[in-house]
């Protein structure tokens, strides 16, 4: 392990945020807010710190995979830090620890906020915040590069199901060609969005921030009724199909547009993750009709939004769900642990582990019938060793011990119970609101303090894969 | 880079932390003053002339009292003097315009108080109107009450901006100390990396040319350290290779 290289790298990763905080700055002279002197501080403070190490430390391109691992889990948690900047010196409600929720819920793309007047903020602060998100969202993708792979075969399983087809050889070897796939789909889905939301009439700031937020799954918004504010089907459908598409593996998708492949169309995780939606969705379009909204158009309107919102982790809203039936509740409690396929910007278990959780089910069922068979777990008609299947399901049990957990540590600070468990759930699986106090049209603010870090760990847990952030704390990985 | 270089741009990255700092944490602690005297000066004198102005008013109200139960002389005494002192009240807050519209509640006030006064400077004793309870509260009280009423608005928009002011000035007060606390732990964390960076690139290099030279005069062990950084480090080890080649070339011929 080399300290230095990794300061290095590190340095970048602070002077990538530093050119954002550079363009909330532009926005606020242009502006003339409040938010010009401490976005101005940070700026500056932001790049002497990223600076630093590159005047001294020489660039290297070999960087292991332990070293890629504590760059991207340092980097992400230093990002958060250098985060709490604007706000803190900006002052208004933001004592740090509301800083550090609302910035380390922009970097793991979760969501979840402590404010209570959005549109109080000025407009660079505003940027800043939806930077967050898309900062976040390319973290996400580095890290299922660089850290994924390391985490052994519970990690590759993930990273390699869906990448085969883009790195038929050597997944290592093709790191950096596929990185620049990823985010070249990454940014051109944002550009797509944005234009598409300007044609629906939305401001070129909102376009742009919204974009942000829904192709990194994020959920930040401008406004405090989130995409209610606009009362506008056309954006809500905009915003839906580039939900849904950012819950898809960005490998895949660049393969679709450009013509390559069409496994999307056959991989069973799209299928899982695409029918798993629609089921959702129509459940709970049944259930409020008659209910909430009189009209099937409506109810259909209403349900697909919030079932794409919180199924792919993105966490806008258009309406209250916290008022809706039990069972829509249940099924969106559903979402919000599964999320969307590995290989974009989702949090939660993903719809990947989950299929290998119901074809372990199946195979356990064949198994009972006949004993004396030999039964193989089988994804895309190809076996998954046991070994990664084992791995899976460990995953799929610690991160509901986590939930439980933090759920009860929640119960303890005097939280209700839905409102604890809602929130465990959503910050886990970094999808933003949840129901009770946390609902889609409410905040955290309500959250003690100490409950405010709880989730705020949650999130860093839920989008380093747990196994990320419990590594970079064993002694024995530093040795 | 040289290491003179990078020793001072470790340096000037450290001082223009702090510079910064310093400066935001300066122009903040101005602006708080700016808003102190804002608070004292243009709000808390027209609360003051307000409050004054309802007293005068209360006392005009007795006076009023006692000219209607026939108490002429007490009466008009309490009337002029609180006349005399709702018009120094008056011109103060006249003169101290400072919020937007202001001027439309100093206006009402003036036009409201003419009217009351209209009602009281009339004679009251040995008229009709003395004792005269129902023409007290239907004509004189409701020109009171709307005087009293104007002059209200004018405190409470003024005590409105008072908040509002103290509330910026909570905000520029934390404005102005977060700056030198972040100042200090990012500067204790660069301090860190720059002891870090200066032991792994100038003493850790340092010891390892001496620990080279020292095996090659004991134990005529060939010098080969070698740094990657290329900067007054890696050129005497460079020199330092060369002359001790030389050497042993020099000795083999002899």
């Amino acid at each position: 392990m080399r300290p230095h290289i990794i300061i290095r790298y590190i340095g970048i990763v602070l002077l990538f945020n530093a050119l954002f905080l550079f363009i909330s700055l532009l926005i606020s002279i242009v502006q003339k807010d409040s938010a010009l002197m401490p976005l101005a501080y940070s700026t500056i403070l932001t790049t002497l710190l990223g600076l630093f190490p590159i005047v001294y430390v020489p660039a290297t391109g070999n960087i292991d995979n332990k070293e890629g691992l504590v760059i991207v889990t340092l980097g992400w948690v230093l990002s958060c830090l250098i985060g709490t900047l604007p706000y803190i010196l900006w002052g208004g409600g933001f004592t740090f620890t509301n800083a550090w929720f609302e910035s380390v819920s922009g970097y793991t793309t979760t969501g979840s906020t402590i404010i209570m007047d959005i549109e109080a903020l000025p407009q660079s602060l505003l940027f800043w915040r939806a930077s967050t998100h898309w900062i976040g969202g390319i973290g996400i993708i580095t890290f299922m590069l660089a850290v994924l792979p390391h985490l052994g075969k519970a990690g590759m399983i993930l990273s390699r199901m869906e990448l085969s087809a883009l790195s038929m050889n050597n997944f290592h070897f093709r790191t950096r060609q596929i990185l620049k796939i990823l985010l070249l789909v990454y940014a051109g889905l944002t550009f797509l969005e944005t234009i598409a939301l300007v044609l629906c009439d939305m401001s070129v700031f909102d376009a742009l921030t919204h974009s942000f937020a829904t192709i990194a799954t994020g959920g930040f918004s401008t406004r405090n009724l989130s995409i209610a504010y606009y009362q506008s089907p056309a954006i809500e459908i905009v915003i839906m199909v580039f939900m849904l598409l950012s819950g898809i593996h960005f490998g895949l998708l660049f393969l679709f547009f450009t013509g390559k492949s069409f496994r999307i169309l056959l991989s069973s995780i799209v299928k899982f993750y695409v029918l798993a939606m629609a089921a959702g969705i129509l459940v709970v379009t049944y259930k409020i009709h008659g209910t909430f909204y009189t009209g099937w158009v409506d109810s259909l309107r209403y349900a697909a939004f919030q079932v794409l919102s919180v199924g792919t982790s993105t966490g806008f809203a258009t309406t209250d769900t916290s008022a809706w039936p039990y069972l829509t509740q249940l099924i969106l409690i559903f979402f919000t642990l599964q999320c969307a396929c590995a290989g974009s910007t989702s949090g939660g278990i993903k719809t990947d582990r989950i299929l290998l959780f119901f074809m372990t089910l199946k195979k356990r069922i064949v198994q009972l019938q006949h004993p004396a068979a030999v039964v193989a777990v089988k994804i895309d008609g190809k076996p998954v060793d046991s070994d990664m299947v084992e791995s899976s399901l460990q995953y799929v049990l610690l991160y509901l011990i986590i939930v439980f957990t933090s759920s009860m540590l929640l119960a303890a600070l005097g939280v209700d119970s839905m409102t604890a468990f809602s929130a465990s759930a959503a910050t886990m699986g970094n999808v933003g609101p949840g129901f009770g106090m946390v609902g889609s049209m409410s905040n955290f603010s309500q959250i003690p303090d100490i409950g405010k870090w709880i989730l705020s760990a949650d999130m860093l847990l839920g989008r380093l894969e747990i196994y990320g952030l419990i590594l970079l704390m064993g002694l024995k990985f530093w040795k | 880079m040289g290491l003179r270089i990078k020793i001072l741009l470790g340096f000037l990255i450290l001082s223009f932390m702090l510079v910064i700092a310093g400066i935001w944490s300066i122009y903040e602690l101005s602006t708080v003053g700016e808003s102190v005297n804002n608070l004292l000066k243009d709000n808390y004198q027209s609360v003051q002339a307000s409050q004054q102005m309802i007293d005068a008013l209360e006392r005009e109200d007795s006076g009023v009292l006692l000219l209607l139960s026939g108490q002429w002389t007490q009466g008009r005494e309490i009337l002029d003097s609180a006349d005399e002192a709702f018009q120094k009240a008056f011109t103060i807050a006249r003169n101290n315009l400072t919020l937007p519209h202001e001027d439309e509640y100093i206006a009402e006030i003036d036009k409201n108080y003419l009217a009351y006064k209209a009602l009281w400077e009339r004679p009251i004793v040995d008229t009709s109107r003395q004792g005269d309870i129902s023409w007290y509260f239907s004509e004189m009280h409701k020109a009171f009450q709307t005087t009293k009423d104007s002059v209200k608005l004018l405190m409470v928009k003024n005590e409105d901006n008072m908040y509002s002011t103290a509330i910026e000035l909570k905000n520029r007060a934390h404005r102005a100390v977060m700056p030198g606390i972040v100042a200090i732990i990012s500067a204790l964390v660069v301090t860190l990396i720059f002891i870090y960076f200066v032991n792994y690139y100038f003493v850790t290099p340092i010891i390892r040319i001496t620990r080279g030279v020292k095996d090659f005069q004991e134990k005529e062990i060939p010098f080969k350290e070698k740094f990657e950084t290329r900067d007054e480090i890696s050129d005497l080890a460079e020199s330092i290779r060369t002359l001790l080649a030389q050497l042993r070339s020099y000795e083999t011929k002899k």
